[in-house]
Parts: structure tokens; sequence; C-alpha cells
């Protein structure tokens, strides 16, 4: 057998833990990218909503003649051409509405030539409405004597979810304290700079393509099909890329089946493609919720029970929104030794915008409440929170009594991280020392920790990811995975595990991942899974592949398969790296003998969870991780405004892979946590929405971003890949509870309904002065 | 939506003001409040638009006598780093570099912002402080006319101002400040950049031996209007500058800031930061 051995000794370096640039990275500051909000297709109109722009009305009559007349428009769409397309969780909305429920019902769409004519024709509908008396609270909406806002739903009550462990009664009875706040997490949305946008288009088969900016291609077929009457094999999910997602692109939104339905009217390709005004208006938001919340615990600290009654404030329509209690039980008491639990959480329709899945999904309401609860308890107790927090922190092998296992648990190691590097103890108690001495800025530090899953979340029966993986005569490979990329770094881990694993340069790697139907299936981007999911995905598949070729090698060179692996482009001597054979050059080989072979493989990879049931109570994930997030603050008690001058963060990751992107995904998250905490509100008056601008809604921007030191703790999870677990939103779940505390620790002023906006915390602080407390 | 029938660029005030005089015109300078309007629908363009930036002799800072004359186009970041204004108007280079964002001021015209008539315009408050006029010209029997009016007397309601329609603000002036003259502007938001003035506060006199004189206080967004203080402004001048002065000027705030409850903030908190800011610069000014 021919061998070139010109080279000099390939070492063994690893590629996990090491920085990687996103490949998307180039295109995207350049402004080569085309997004889906660029894409023109040949002979497409544009699709643009009619908004009912009130929160409860009837319907009373609606003329669109004057619009279906305008030169120009192609189609005209009202709720009487979708009645009976029900979808969504709980199939209670339609894309086009005969009532009105909420500001952003689509009440008509128009498909035209051009944008202006599709305006045009919008302002020449004319609909008369009958308001209606609206519910915009929860607590009203769960009175009798409100509005019934649904036909089956007495009281408006929407999703129920109850958790009961141990015994309540005795538990309260052994407390020695006990902690009993209201916490009034708000309306916030998510913000992509990408607005939302489709773009339909049927085939005369009846074959729907859709290019749409789901994060979840294949469950939203299922989701999509019911809105337009047909079934969800003949619809073909293209994902170009997007402008952000976190959450918001888990489920179908109206305008899509919309899109579809113009589509199917005209013949021609539709895009709907959302204003910033209309995307405030009329996009998911986080839940907004009401926690009653109790945690007791004995005078050396232990914790003794918790309880959380939690009311929702269901919108009009049931996204993902109003299922945040799955996740909100397990947080609520999954996070520190709880032994008594007592949770109950009820959905109650109203006339707001409604609340979709959002980076953090209920783990950041509820974490607003525990871990505030946590530092006022320690101050009861007159102990230092960082000693609190360990004499309740659980360890690994520990089982939750919601049935979450901890395999890897290093919580107590990110408590005592964060705590050393930022002087936490000392600080706390110095900064309350100096709260009330006259002043006008006061410091303080605040400490918030959290739970999440970090190996995926099995909602659904399956929790997998299918691979292919191809190596081409080139050796150019080639993975078509059902991970979606929508920001959040996929791409990056992708290469690199192939590379890691094929001993190929990261650029010779490509994703395929656009089109449902080349892809194979997997859940999508949520429940910071993907990493973990399609990491272990994609490092299966490059394993079979190299099994493949090192057998091949093994024919060829004569040299058994078990001493060869794949470094540098060549087959090597494992122990000593002397290069065998060029890599492309044996594929070669192998495509062109006399029975010929082609690298190519198949995996399916299923995480060693539990499906979740009918009561949510499994061990739903292969991993648990947990944060702990330092905020230190300055406030101006006179302007109550709150500089965050640094966040300290110490976060199980499992083990590193991609540190680049683990660093953009820990920034990511902390803007996203800083802005719940500190600025943005959905400015909610009787349904309608006050603030639907950047203008008047405040995202925290570069120049707001406070020094951040990331303490990455490796707990190395025995099935992640390479040990790693899921990162994503934990990031986004500690911020607010850890500036919360800091605020108090710094002034004596506890706020209970975030953001902590200049004004609420001018207001609280000029109120305890008046009180003279 | 109102279709715009001619685009003009002219190059001269006679050209621009004599287009004016015939109506349907909108000046369209760095377009930072008028695009976003439009865009919305707060207000249409007009059957002609009027690109007024290429317009000679309406741009840049320039001593002019005992006067500093900005022309209306001189962008906010500018005014920023211009070498005279940190001079003669420091107080006019801090506002601008608190407004907006980079992006902003690099397109934003001092002469637009005020226009715009916005209660919380951030170049019209140190111009009030300063008190500015400004230049307003029309074309009147063949010829450019101009007329000018104290910026404390511009400002009729949001959004409207005593400048006609058919006339174009080419000028601001003041009086350049006397070498005790000592201005600080001190504005509010929950952010750093981007941000639109919860309220403003701007105040400028002249200390001499411990004594304030010739006081002009501004105050942005506590009022349909950019105002000045007038109850602010009496209970400074001609007092000795000490605590018990600065505690009745704060006090005198409520008489001159009829905020309001808005998507921004509550009147309470309006309230609370003029007084806290009429503090804080009155310390500043006395510690200086």
């Amino acid at each position: 057998m021919e061998q070139k051995v010109t080279a000099a000794s390939i070492e063994k370096k690893s590629l996990i833990g090491q920085r990687v640039k996103k490949p998307d990275a180039p295109d995207k500051a350049t402004g080569k990218t085309r997004y889906i909000n660029d894409m023109v297709l040949p002979q497409m109109l544009i699709g643009k909503v009619l908004f009912a722009g009130r929160p409860h009305a009837k319907i009373v009559s609606m003329d669109i003649s004057a619009a279906e007349r305008l030169p120009g428009v192609y189609a005209v769409l009202t709720g009487k051409d979708a009645a009976g397309l029900k979808f969504g969780f709980v199939r209670d909305n339609v894309p086009l509405k005969e009532k009105v429920l909420c500001e952003h019902d689509e009440v008509a769409a128009v498909a035209a030539e051009t944008e202006e004519i599709a305006l045009n024709a919008l302002s020449l509908i004319k609909v008369e409405y009958e308001d209606l008396p609206g519910v915009f609270s929860p607590e009203v909406g769960r009175e009798a004597s409100a509005p019934q806002l649904r036909d089956n739903f007495p009281d408006n009550k929407s999703l129920r979810f109850e958790f009961k462990h141990g015994d309540l009664a005795a538990a309260e009875a052994a407390s020695d304290f006990i902690a009993d706040d209201v916490f009034r997490p708000h309306h916030v949305t998510h913000c992509c700079m990408g607005t939302s946008c489709a773009i339909a288009d049927f085939d005369n088969n009846g074959k729907l393509t859709i290019w749409t900016q789901t994060q979840y291609p294949y469950n939203y077929k299922m989701d999509l099909a019911p809105a337009l009457g047909i079934t969800p094999g003949d619809i073909r999910v293209m994902q170009p890329p997007v402008g952000g997602a976190f959450g918001s692109k888990l489920d179908v939104y109206p305008y899509e089946p919309i899109a579809a339905l113009l589509a199917r009217k005209t013949g021609r390709p539709v895009k709907v493609i959302y204003s910033r005004e209309d995307e405030f208006r009329a996009s998911p938001t986080r839940q907004a919720a009401i926690i009653h919340m109790r945690t007791g615990c004995k005078r050396d600290g232990t914790l003794t029970f918790r309880t959380a009654d939690v009311l929702l404030d269901n919108g009009a329509y049931t996204s993902w929104g109003p299922t945040i209690p799955v996740i909100m039980m397990r947080t609520t008491s999954g996070h520190y030794r709880v032994p008594v639990v007592d949770f109950k959480a009820q959905a109650i329709y109203t006339n707001n915008p409604y609340a979709g899945s959002f980076r953090g999904y209920g783990n950041v309401q509820t974490t607003y409440a525990t871990a505030q609860q946590m530092d006022i308890l320690a101050d009861k107790l007159d102990m230092d929170p960082l000693a609190f927090h360990l004499k309740n922190a659980q360890k690994s092998g520990e089982i939750t009594p919601q049935k979450s296992f901890l395999r890897e648990c290093v919580l107590a190691e990110c408590l005592e991280t964060a705590a050393q590097a930022t002087d936490y103890s000392r600080k706390r108690a110095a900064y309350a020392a100096e709260r009330d001495k006259p002043g006008r800025y006061k410091k303080g530090i605040g400490l918030a920790s959290s739970i999440h899953n970090a190996g995926g979340a099995k909602i659904h029966k399956s929790d997998g990811i299918g691979t292919i993986l191809k190596v081409d005569d080139y050796a150019r490979v080639t993975v078509i995975t059902g991970a979606s990329e929508i920001g959040q770094g996929i791409d990056a881990v992708i290469n690199l595990i192939v590379s890691e694993e094929l001993g190929v340069p990261l650029e010779h790697v490509t994703i395929v991942n656009n089109d449902s139907d080349i892809a194979p299936w997997d859940v999508g981007v949520h429940a910071s899974r993907t990493t973990f999911i399609a990491g272990n995905g994609t490092r299966q598949a490059a394993r079979k592949a190299k099994a493949q070729i090192l057998k091949a090698a093994e024919k060829m060179l004569g040299e058994p398969a078990d001493t060869l692996e794949l470094r540098g482009g060549s087959v090597v001597r494992d122990r000593c790296g002397t290069p065998l054979i060029k890599l492309d050059r044996l594929l070669r080989q192998m495509h062109f003998q006399a029975v010929p072979e082609l690298v190519m493989v198949t995996d399916y990879y299923e995480p060693n969870s539990e499906p979740e049931g009918a009561d949510h109570i499994s061990d739903h994930s292969a991993a648990y991780s947990h944060a702990v997030h330092i905020a230190e603050i300055t406030v101006d008690t006179l302007t109550g405004e709150i500089k965050v001058d640094k966040i300290t963060s110490a976060q199980d990751v499992g083990r590193v892979i991609n540190r680049m992107g683990l660093e953009a995904q820990t920034e990511g998250g902390i803007a996203i946590g800083l802005g719940y905490a500190l600025s943005e509100n959905m400015q909610l008056e009787q349904g309608i929405l006050r603030n639907p601008s950047f203008r008047d809604y405040k995202l925290v921007t570069a120049p707001e971003m406070p020094e951040l030191e990331m303490h990455f703790i490796e707990s190395n999870c025995a099935e992640g890949p390479y040990g790693a677990k899921g990162v994503s939103e934990l990031p986004t779940i500690v911020i607010a509870p850890a500036i919360a505390n800091a605020l108090f620790n710094a002034t004596g002023v506890r706020i209970f309904n975030p953001p902590l906006s200049p004004e609420k915390v001018a207001r609280a602080i000029y109120e305890k002065q008046q009180s003279g407390k | 939506m109102q279709d715009i029938k001619t685009y003009m660029t002219p190059c001269s005030v006679g050209e621009a003001v004599k287009a004016m005089a015939a109506g349907g015109v909108t000046a369209f300078c760095g377009g930072t409040d008028l695009s976003p309007q439009v865009e919305s629908g707060a207000r249409q363009y007009t059957a002609t638009l009027m690109n007024i930036r290429r317009i000679e002799g309406m741009g840049g800072i320039a001593e002019q006598g005992d006067s500093i004359r900005i022309g209306a186009l001189t962008t906010v970041t500018e005014i920023r780093r211009d070498p005279l204004i940190a001079k003669v108007a420091p107080i006019l280079a801090e506002a601008a570099e608190h407004f907006a964002s980079d992006q902003i001021r690099n397109a934003a015209s001092v002469g637009g912002n005020i226009c715009n008539a916005s209660p919380a315009g951030d170049m019209i408050n140190p111009l009030l402080v300063l008190d500015a006029e400004v230049e307003l010209a029309r074309w009147q029997d063949g010829a450019v006319a101009t007329r000018r009016v104290a910026m404390a007397d511009f400002f009729l309601a949001p959004r409207k101002t005593v400048k006609r329609d058919d006339e174009l603000l080419t000028a601001i002036v003041f009086k350049r400040p006397a070498a005790d003259f000592v201005g600080y502007f001190r504005k509010s938001g929950p952010r750093p950049a981007l941000e639109i003035s919860t309220v403003s506060v701007g105040i400028g006199g002249r200390m001499s031996n411990g004594v304030f004189r010739d006081v002009r206080v501004a105050m942005g967004s506590v009022a349909p209007t950019p105002l000045r203080a007038r109850n602010v402004e009496a209970a400074l001048e001609g007092k000795p500058l000490n605590a018990d002065t600065i505690r009745a000027a704060v006090a005198a705030t409520s008489a001159d800031a009829k905020p309001i409850d808005d998507v921004r903030a509550s009147a309470w908190y309006r309230e609370h930061l003029v007084k806290v800011f009429t503090e804080e610069v009155l310390n500043h000014v006395l510690g200086n």
C-alpha cells in the first residue's frame, strides 16, 4: 500500500474549551447575511394585517369592498375566511378573528403588489365595533362578577397546575421564621432585532412551503397545519437566517397562517412582515404573574417548606406562556433542599396581550421570588446569606421532590466562587451598616442563585435529535441536523465537535439545518438543550464516521484501527502522531475501490431523561445546572437610578465547549436579565400598549452594560457532550433578584414588582424616609 | 398618506423662503424627529419636501460682535465639538453631550430640535439659559425679510411655535456670556444613551462675590413647552448663593413646574426630579 510520510508528527490538540468564531459572524458583521426580512421571491405579494386596536369588542359589521377594489390588491381576508381554523396550545386561537379579545387581534388581512398599496387597502376597510367591558388583571378576571371572555371557561379559568409534597402543616409548625411576600413580575417582550416575518407559497399540488423564523421546525408543522386545514406532511419549513428568537418563535402566531391563507387565495408567494410597532403590539410577551410565596426555616437556617400560589395573566389566548408552571413548580423548590412543597398555579384569561415562551421560561419569575426570600430569611435569621445558602445547598446525588436527579451538582462551589471573587460577605455587612447614614449615593451587593434544566426537557415523548453526516472525497464534512441556529451558536459548536472528532479544519464543515424536507427531526431550540442534545448527536455521528474511516484505513494501511487517529487532516498513529495518509486521499481511495464506499452516517440521539407525563413530575432533563450571580450596584437615592457596577457570575457549565460562544451567551443572557430588572416594561393600560417603540420601551444598550466577571464551573456531566451542560437560560434568570437584593442591601428598600425603574426606586426610598423607618 | 409631489434642494435662504411663501412645504434637515413622526402617522409630509441641508450660510458657529451666531443647520455633534462653544457656552456643549446617540447627534440639527418644539428638546434648555433669540426668515415684497424672537417667547404648545408656516428658522443668536457667567445642565433618564429627558434643568447666571445675578433657569418636560422658571429665578436673583437660598429656590420649583403623568414618568417623579436637579445644579454652581 502506498504511503507518503513527509510531514512531521501531528500532535494531539483538543479544541474543547477553546475560542471558536461563529461561522456566520463575518457575513453578519459586514451586512452580507440575507435575513428572512430581506428575502424577495418572484411574483411575491406583500401581506398586511389589520389589528383591532381595542381590547374587547364585537365586530358588528365589516366592509371590505373598497379595499378589494383598490388596484394592486389581490386578496382581502376576514374572520369568515378563517372560521374553524383553530390552532394554539389549547386550540383557542384562529388566524383571523370574528370577535375581538385583545388589542392586536387580527381582524382582516390584505395581499397587494406593494406595502404601500396594502397599507392603503387596510385604511379602506370599514369595521364597526361594539366595545365590551374587559378584563385586565387576573385578580379581577377570576371573580364571578367579571365579564366572561369565553363560553367554556367559567371564571375565566384557563390552565391549572398543582404540586404537593410532604406535610405542610407540620412543616409550618416546625418553622421559626417565615417569609411571606407577593411578587408581581411584569410583561416584557423579546425585542428581536428582526421583526416577525413569514413568506408562504403553495404549489399546485397543495403543498405549502413556508419561510419562517421558527425555532422548532418539526413540531411547528403539526401546530401550523390545523390553522390551515391541511396535514403537517404537506408543509415544508424553510429557515433563513433570523434576527433573534429567544423563545418567541417556539409557537405558531397568527401572521404565519395569515401569510399562508393569503398565498392560497392569490396563488402567489405572500410575505407578511411586521413593523416595529406591530412587533411590540403583536408578538408574544414574557408571562406576567402574581406570586404569593411563603418560605419557612428553623432558627439554625434549615429550610422547612415553601408554598407558592401563582396567578398567571393568561392574556386572550393560550400560547406557551401559561404553561410556565411546568418549570415554575420545579424551580420553586428544586433549588435548595426544601423538604415540603405546596405549589399551585392558575392562569386566568384576560384581554391583555398573551405570553409565549421566553428565555428563562417561568424561572425568571420564580427566581425573582425565591432568591429574594432567601435574602429576606437570612436577615430574619441574622445570618450571612452565603452561609444560609450553603447550609441548604443541594449536593450531587440528591433527588428533588419534583424528581429531578442532581447527578453532578456544584451549587456550593458556584456560591463559594462568586462570594470569594466579590468579597461578598464583608461588603454586604459593610454596606448594610452604611445604609441609614447620610449620603446620596449608596452601594449595595446582592446574591441570587437558581437551578435550571441543562440537558433538555422531555416535555414530549422524545427529546432527541436526528443527525446525518457525510464526508466527501475532499474531506469536507456536511452535517445535516435538526438543530436550528437562531443566533445561539450551535453552528460553531457543531463545527468544533466535528473538527475535534475527525481532525478536519473548522472551516471544512458545512451545516445544513434550514429545510425540513432535508434535515431530520429535532424538538427545537428551547430549554437550554441544543448544545447538549445536538452536541451529543453530532459527536455520535462523527464517531460513527470515524470508525468507518479508520476501518478502511486499517484495511489499506495494514495497521490496526484502534492504533490510528484522525488529526490535522490525516490518518496518524495515535501514540506518536506520525501521519500515514492524508484523509482526502484515503476517502477517494475508499470511493474508487472495487467495492466503492462513501462515508454517510445517520444517528439518532435520545437523552436518558424521563417524559414528563400528565403531572409534569419526572426526571425530565438529562442534566441540571446551577448559577450564582452577585450584583454590585450604586444607587442614587434621590433620582432612584441604579448603576450596575459589576456582575460576577459562577455557573455550572458542565464543561466549556466553545469558550467564545459561552461568554457571548452569558453576556447576552445578562443583558436580557438587566433589561428585565431595570428598564423593560410593557406599559399596558386597559389592554392597550402605551409604549410600542424603542423610544419608550427601554432596552439595555451597550453603554449600560456593567463589567462582567464570569466563572465557568466544570462539573463534567457524564451524559453531556465532553461533559458539557446547557447554559443559555440561567444568566437571564438570576440577574434581577441579585440586583433587587443589592438594592435592599444599599437602601433597605425592596421592590416586589419589577422593573426596578428609577421612579419606583426613588419613590420607595422617599416613602421610607417620610415614614421615618 | 400624502404623496410628496416635489423634492427640492435650495442653495440659498432666498430660494427656500420664496418656495415656502407658495405654501405646502415641509422643511427637512436631519429628519431625526420628522421621519419617525411621519412613519408613526403623527404628522404628514406636504406636497413639497425641501431638503434645507445645502443652503449656504445656514451652518457654522461664529462670533459676531458681542454675539454668538449658530446656523440652524449646525448639527448637535458640531456643537458638542466646537471650541468656541466649549469656551463661551459650555452649558450648550454639555447638553449636546447628553443628546440622544452618536448617530442622531451626527444628523440632527439645532434648528430642527428647536422647531420640533418638544418640551423635552435638549438643545432648547441651555439656549433658554443663554437667553438666545432665533432668527426667522420669510419672503416678503420680493426679498428676504427676517425677524428675531426670544426663545422664551417662541414656544406656544407641544409642537407649536410662533414661527409661521412660511418662515424658516435660519439661526440662533445669543450674547456672549460675561466672564463671570456660570451655567450647568442636568437631565435624567433611566439610561445614558438614546434617552429622551424625563426632566431637564438648566441654570445660568453671573456669580460674583458669592452673589448670583442675571439668573436664568430653564426646565424641560415639566410643562407643555420648555419654559423659563421665573419663580425659581426670582428666588435666586441678587441673592447670596447659600444653603438658605438654594432651599428657597428648590421650594419655588413647584410654582414653575406643572408636569403631567405620561408614559415616561409620573408628575410626582418629575416634580421630585426638578427639585433634586435644581439643588444639584445650584450646589454645583456654589462648589465652583
